[in-house]
């Protein structure tokens, strides 16, 4: 064939090159538009995406502000916990793994338990970041220093292990004083939504109760932030090429959370817990009267804050919950303000004081009691037979016809106005756990509640401290203290005062009055009198409890539980059954310093079961006022010496 | 009418193509360049893939010389069996093809492995070149002349579809299309052909499509709408690209490629890679060489000296161009994402190999040009 003949072929495809050239020419047109819109138009939007990409902001934890009592030792403070971790992509299985197993001495069945979990997340197929195989995961919680040596020390054979310093409250007194200091736990989905605004996140630790709940804003402080770049599979970077990235600024430093003083003295505590080893369960409060300050607050059963508080881990923490969760003691219940119970007859001044202050009985009036007092058809029980009482000899030996015969006089509502004044069913507002406010009936409410009946057997209970009336050991305490202090009522005080970590004050809290109450003295007097008779008369209800070295005035109770009780032997009753015993007093009975209320969970009869409680106490409290002027005057003399 | 072998060769030499020569070489260069940023993320293992691709550019220079070097009329003789064997091969990975990411496109000889679906870019260009060769026609083509290089294209298409390889069938059916549009034909066939592209391409979407493929391409359609998974890709690609901006991050300074965000970043990706660390003065470089090369491939057509010679050139031309604008596309976001490859850019041997012989078909068409056309250029200018 020539080339003529072929050259002539082509003249089908000449009209076409154009064409094409066109479309060529245009189409990369287009490409090259798209790529200016993506580089120069939106490029400042994809560069500030791209640095987001790569630039993480790491919290910084800030450590918590350290509890301490009124003498400064320390209370709850944080220890570091030292967790376990591997990243499943970087692990090696059959070298690593069998090491850190050993290390860490795993059970066969925990080991197959995390192996199964490893390999379902390594048959992961993703491949991005999110991907689980990527990111830690948690082998062994809170292991021991000894474990984080040995680990260090192999840190080069164990590539994708990682451990992981947190700091975990620390409560060096165990399960003393648990209700009040409360203790930490992971914040729940209801809470977090309401105050992640405040900075809290998924992981976080939160106060569960007590102090770490009330006072957690002061507690907690405040985290930093530091940038870090790291990369898709989101793997560290460091390096100076790689430092260069990070913008301004880099890195804001944690704040530490403020410290606490309490009024709470440990020593207290501990002498609390000494005098109650005997009993199973109870309350005990202990006030400075003179400013209401709360010198011990002690509820029993109690728990371990450090258990609850998730150092061991988190099966620990849930065998530990369940098993506090279904104690028929409630162990989890703060009883000092928490639990409102019938005070009994140390109910008794109060309405002692409702009769003197409104002048219907005078307190030589004798009143004749025969063991018991009929009120139309029904019957009313005394402890004993008294025969003949005045005030003075009712109080100290606990008579009830006595009071029986002043209600009637009285009336339920006079007695609930001094009782309430006295700060008794309602609140005290000490803030720290959940609050019961109690109960002091009165006509109005007592009518309402029986459907418009009133009888006055309800006065002739409520004089005594039964039926409807219910009261906090803590408010109790106040009222005892009103009573030993002339009449000043005092808002509970917890937290002296709130502190810096380098021990400077922040603020300083000063004793709070709720209200004077106007009674006459020389009626405070008399009843004061009356409560140093339970003690030290030979028929008063505490007389056979007293300590030779305890100095406490106080009024028994003995509070009825359950009406199926009355008439039997109570150490053959059900334990649920039996009554609650109080003490509730003032030491020391001329002086008075501190206020004393105990209660004995179905301890049976006041004198008996609550007593010595309180008197040991008592003789606890001056021992540890004397060694504390003792060593004061030594070291005033040791100064001064110089 | 043939010159003697001696005065023949000699002008051959003196007519060596260099614009093609210095254009495809310069994207080769800056595709080993990027190739290095694209590798140093995965320090060690990857070293391999370096210089794997330098092998393979090695290899297939070293065949476009021997391609170039005969006679592209031999190829026209030999048109049939080119494509047969372009099919064969396509036969033989259906048959004992290699498993990878739940596709067989691979088939090993002799301890190499290779993708014969990219050869058959260059088989169906030979065989569909020696059909229209061998079919000249002065008036418009009707229904009855797309027959035959129809079932030409159609066959080995079917056979990567199979595989499954939706971006190369696409691509092969690209090709013999942009082949078909040099071809002169009757309006009414034209607007047949069009009517059933129309009534087609929703049939194939709905009964030719498995559903990955669907996703993917819903995912381009939609692609904020699921970004860890499938739009993951195609999003961290176009952050790259913008965080490039004018001048680009520097050499080994881009955030995104270092810190490996983007996926395949030396094998479907590697302009990202590009437009990151060279901005907008890169991207338009790497496209304005292109846009050259995709322009000179026309010319060379149109100065050939058989048709044989311009179709080749226009389909070799087609290959590039639309391997470049699927490639760009998609990477831009502009287009669904389907593997191609940028063509001497990418990290492929196959691919690299197949883009080089084609490139010395080009040259060869390109040497053996009219003088009267060639002359006639010259007097234009």
């Amino acid at each position: 064939m020539s080339l003529l003949v072929q050259r002539s072929d082509v003249g089908e495809f000449r009209r076409s090159y154009k064409w094409m050239a066109l479309v060529v020419i245009l189409a990369f047109l287009v490409i090259l538009g798209r790529v200016f819109q993506l580089q120069i138009i939106q490029g400042d939007d994809y560069r500030e995406e791209a640095r987001h990409n790569i630039i993480f902001e790491v919290r910084l934890a800030t450590t918590r502000g350290i509890v301490r009592d009124s003498q400064g030792r320390v209370l709850s403070a944080n220890r570091p916990s030292y967790n376990v971790y591997v990243v499943p992509s970087r692990l090696d299985m059959n070298e690593t793994w069998p090491k850190l197993v050993q290390y860490l001495e795993l059970g066969p069945e925990e080991r197959e338990r995390i192996e199964k979990r490893l390999e379902e997340i390594l048959s992961d197929p993703r491949t991005d970041r999110s991907a689980r195989k990527f990111q830690q995961i948690l082998i062994k919680e809170d292991v021991s220093r000894d474990v984080v040596a040995t680990l260090k020390t192999h840190d080069e054979t164990l590539r994708g292990v990682d451990v992981v310093t947190v700091p975990i409250r620390y409560y060096p007194n165990g399960d003393l004083g648990s209700h009040l200091l409360g203790y930490m736990a992971q914040i729940d989905g209801e809470t977090l939504a309401r105050r992640r605004s405040e900075g809290y996140s998924e992981g976080d630790r939160i106060g569960a109760a007590g102090i770490e709940r009330a006072w957690e804003s002061h507690l907690r402080g405040t985290r930093g932030w530091e940038k870090v770049v790291v990369d898709a599979r989101g793997q560290r970077r460091t390096g100076p090429e790689v430092e260069r990235l990070i913008d301004e600024p880099r890195r804001l430093d944690p704040v530490p959370g403020r410290d606490l003083r309490l009024t709470i003295d440990i020593e207290i505590e501990q002498a609390i817990e000494r005098a109650m080893r005997g009993h199973v369960a109870g309350a005990v409060a202990v006030v400075d009267v003179r400013t209401g300050r709360v010198l011990g607050l002690y509820s029993k059963p109690s728990y371990d804050s450090n258990a609850l508080s998730g150092g061991g881990g988190i099966e620990a923490l849930r065998a530990t919950y369940r098993r506090l969760v279904s104690d028929p003691l409630m162990p989890l219940l703060d009883k000092t303000t928490s639990g409102a119970y019938p005070p009994g007859s140390t109910f008794k001044p109060f309405s002692a004081l409702a009769a003197l202050e409104d002048h219907l009985l005078d307190s030589k009036t004798r009143i004749k009691c025969r063991g018991h007092y009929e009120l139309g058809k029904r019957m009313f029980k005394c402890t004993q037979v008294h025969d003949s009482v005045n005030m003075h000899d009712a109080l100290v030996q606990s008579c009830n016809v006595y009071f029986y015969q002043l209600a009637e006089l009285t009336g339920m509502d006079r007695i609930a106005k001094i009782a309430m004044d006295f700060g008794l069913g309602s609140k005290t507002g000490i803030g720290v756990n959940p609050e019961a406010s109690g109960r002091i009936p009165t006509h109005a409410w007592t009518t309402l509640r029986h459907k418009g009946q009133f009888r006055v057997g309800y006065t002739l209970n409520a004089a005594i401290g039964q039926g409807s009336s219910t009261v906090t050991i803590l408010q109790l305490a106040m009222a005892y203290a009103a009573l030993a202090n002339g009449g000043t009522l005092y808002a509970p005080q917890i937290v002296h005062a709130v502190e810096t970590s380098d021990g400077a004050v922040v603020q300083e809290f000063s004793p709070r009055v709720r209200r004077t109450i106007s009674v006459k003295p020389e009626h405070l007097t008399l009843i004061n009198k009356a409560l140093e008779g339970v003690v030290n008369e030979e028929k008063g209800t505490a007389y056979k409890e007293r300590l030779p070295d305890a100095d406490i005035a106080g009024k028994t109770g003995t509070a009825q539980t359950s009406r199926s009780s009355r008439g039997i032997d109570p150490s053959r009753l059900w334990y649920f059954h039996r009554d609650h015993a109080w003490f509730a007093g003032f030491a020391p009975a001329k002086s008075p310093e501190i206020a004393i209320v105990v209660l004995v969970e179905h301890g049976g009869a006041g004198g008996r079961a609550a007593a010595p409680v309180a008197m040991r106490i008592a003789r606890d409290y001056q021992r540890i006022q004397a060694a504390r002027l003792e060593s004061k005057a030594a070291q005033r003399a040791s100064s001064t010496g110089k | 009418m043939i010159d003697s072998a001696d005065s023949y060769g000699l002008r051959v030499r003196e007519r060596f193509d260099w614009p093609l020569f210095i254009s495809a070489s310069l994207i080769v260069v800056l595709g080993m360049v990027n190739l290095y940023s694209a590798t140093s993320v995965y320090t060690g293992a990857l070293a391999e893939v370096y210089v794997n691709q330098l092998y393979s550019l090695v290899a297939g220079g070293i065949l476009a010389f021997a391609v170039a070097s005969i006679d592209y009329r031999h190829f026209e003789r030999l048109g049939y069996v080119l494509y047969t064997a372009g099919v064969v091969l396509l036969l033989l990975v259906l048959v004992l093809g290699r498993d990878i990411r739940g596709a067989a496109r691979w088939i090993s000889l002799a301890g190499f492995q290779f993708q014969p679906s990219e050869f058959m870019k260059l088989s169906l260009i030979v065989g569909v070149g020696k059909a229209i060769h061998e079919d000249p026609r002065s008036d418009g083509r009707t229904l009855r002349n797309l027959v035959a290089p129809l079932g030409l294209a159609l066959l080995p298409t079917l056979l990567i579809l199979r595989q499954p390889d939706l971006g190369t069938s696409i691509l092969l059916m690209l090709i013999f299309g942009s082949i078909m549009a040099l071809l002169r034909w009757q309006p009414k066939t034209v607007l047949f052909i069009l009517a059933v592209l129309a009534c087609g391409i929703p049939l194939g979407w709905l009964y030719g499509l498995k559903d990955y493929q669907r996703q993917r391409i819903t995912s381009f359609l939609d692609p904020e709408a699921d970004l860890q998974g499938a739009g993951w890709h195609a999003h961290h690609a176009r952050v790259a690209i913008g965080n490039g901006g004018v001048f680009g991050q520097g050499f080994l300074q881009g955030t995104q490629n270092q810190f490996k965000f983007l996926p395949d970043q030396y094998s479907d990706f590697p302009y990202a890679v590009l437009a990151e660390e060279w901005g907008f003065v890169g991207s338009f470089v790497l496209i304005g060489l292109y846009t050259f090369l995709s322009l000179w491939s026309i010319r060379i057509a149109s100065q050939a000296k058989d048709r044989f010679g311009a179709v080749v050139a226009i389909g070799v031309g087609a290959m590039i161009f639309w391997h470049a604008v699927v490639n760009l596309g998609m990477v831009l976001g502009m287009l669904p994402v389907v593997g191609a490859t940028l063509p001497l850019f990418s990290y492929g041997g196959s691919s690299a190999i197949t883009i080089l012989i084609g490139i010395g078909l080009l040259m060869n068409v390109s040497m053996r040009r009219n003088h009267f056309t060639a002359a006639r250029d010259l007097l234009m200018r």
